[in-house]
């Protein structure tokens, strides 16, 4: 199924955004900087033209899909995670060709400050359009499955957690996500940039659980599965 | 307050037009160029600079700042030259090829122009032998690879091999960086370097160049 997102749905949290970029609660603005960040806000606002494609699949037919170009890690923690799932649908999202553009353009045009930012505000964006689409399937579910509406739906992607970044190719051939306009190039690298893909996987929060010390733990920058147990507590 | 202060202070702040007028008054009042550069541009950049390691700003402050510099720098360059001053150094930069990402190249590229090196930006999805050549062709100090993807990475291992091949490892630097590169990276493929962010790289490629640091 394809989904229409307005720019307003996604939550654009402050905070988040500027701890995205190194930046402490506690600290203090300049001028320049809110007027960057307001104006950054404003453009996302304007230029945002969110999408989603979610596909449902069953566990014999992503193992396929996951398994991709067979250069997953041997361990990893999706594999014992989907194998537990009540539900798996794979599923991109994106924002769209314009914004990326203007990001671009502002750079440029020698505008590197308003650059940097609705690039990261663009980055945050992505993250939370991506929850979206999990809260859609999980209410989707909902309707059909009353348990599942105490399900987690977490979403797990090409290129993290030992899934191989060639995994995005087998997973564009069963998804099409140039239904929604997004392609993948010869590395892997989807476009628009500011999209993501993956499976979105649903069941007893518990099944999303993992100790973090896979071999490639160490070299996670984004250390997020350590936020997203949290939340499931 | 002095010509040079009132460089210095408005750079500090992003006022990048009023930083361009005061440069051409500076200028036009037969300031040399070179000191124009050294006590009014890059005394506010390294202003900036400790501010931002301090965390009193952040980096979107920085560039602001930087693209003042630049400006200025469109003053100034020319007469740098005609006056046969020495740029700080030259780099060439790029996101390597297959790698369309290029927000981190840009802000390291910015970063280095605001820190008064030559940056000669070959964009992104840059082949290797395009490094190389360029690299040549502009007699550059140092090149500089950024990579956001795992599968792209490899492009960076070929860009140093070519370097030794062709003879120029040792005599041009390579530093590279991205989300998924390390330190361990660029000693497997013998980089010089690795930097992992933008003010990182800006302290690496100074680093090479001890005798005319500012």
């Amino acid at each position: 199924m394809i989904v229409d997102f307005a720019p307003e749905d996604v939550d654009l949290d402050r905070a988040a955004i500027l701890r995205s970029q190194g930046i402490p609660e506690e600290a203090e603005f300049t001028e320049n900087f809110e007027l960057i960040y307001e104006g950054a806000i404003e453009l996302f606002q304007k230029l945002a033209e969110p999408a989603g494609i979610i596909v449902g699949i069953t566990i014999s037919e992503f193992k396929e899909v996951f398994r991709g170009e067979g250069l997953n890690e041997p361990e990893n923690p999706v594999e014992d995670i989907y194998r537990k799932s009540s539900y798996l649908a794979l599923f991109a999202v994106t924002l769209g060709p314009v914004l990326s553009s203007k990001v671009t353009g502002l750079f440029d045009n020698g505008d590197y400050a308003s650059g940097y930012m609705l690039d990261s505000v663009s980055s945050y964006a992505a993250d939370k359009l991506t929850d979206l689409a999990a809260q859609h399937l999980q209410s989707e579910l909902a309707v059909k499955e009353p348990a599942a509406s105490s399900w987690r739906v977490l979403s797990y992607s090409p290129g993290y957690c030992g899934w191989n970044i060639s995994g995005q190719k087998k997973l564009f051939e069963v998804l099409h996500p140039e239904e929604i306009g997004i392609t993948l190039n010869e590395s892997c690298l989807m476009i628009p940039v500011k999209s993501l893909s993956g499976v979105l996987i649903a069941g007893a929060g518990e099944i999303h659980e993992f100790v973090n010390s896979y071999p490639f733990c160490d070299t996670c920058r984004t250390k997020s599965c350590i936020e997203r147990m949290r939340d499931l507590k | 307050m002095e010509l040079l202060d009132q460089i210095s202070f408005n750079l500090q702040n992003g006022f990048d037009k009023i930083v361009a007028s005061l440069t051409k008054d500076a200028v036009e009042k037969q300031i040399p160029p070179k000191e124009i550069l050294s006590n009014g541009l890059i005394a506010g950049m390294n202003i900036v600079g400790e501010k931002f390691k301090n965390h009193d700003i952040f980096l979107p402050d920085v560039l602001l700042a930087a693209r003042a510099m630049n400006g200025a720098m469109e003053v100034l360059k020319p007469l740098l030259i005609k006056e046969g001053i020495p740029i700080r150094g030259k780099v060439v930069i790029g996101s390597v090829k297959d790698d369309l990402h290029d927000i981190g190249k840009n802000l390291v590229a910015i970063l280095l122009k605001g820190a008064g090196f030559e940056v000669i930006d070959l964009g992104n999805d840059v082949p290797a032998e395009k490094f190389i050549s360029v690299a040549r062709e502009e007699n550059a100090h140092v090149i500089g690879m950024s990579a956001l993807l795992t599968t792209t990475m490899p492009v960076m291992k070929k860009v140093v091999d070519l370097a030794k091949d062709e003879g120029l490892f040792g005599k041009i630097r390579i530093v590279i960086g991205g989300a998924p590169v390390s330190k361990e990276y660029a000693l497997e493929i013998g980089a010089d370097a690795y930097s992992y962010d933008g003010a990182n790289a800006v302290e690496t490629v100074e680093s090479f160049f001890p005798a005319n640091s500012q």
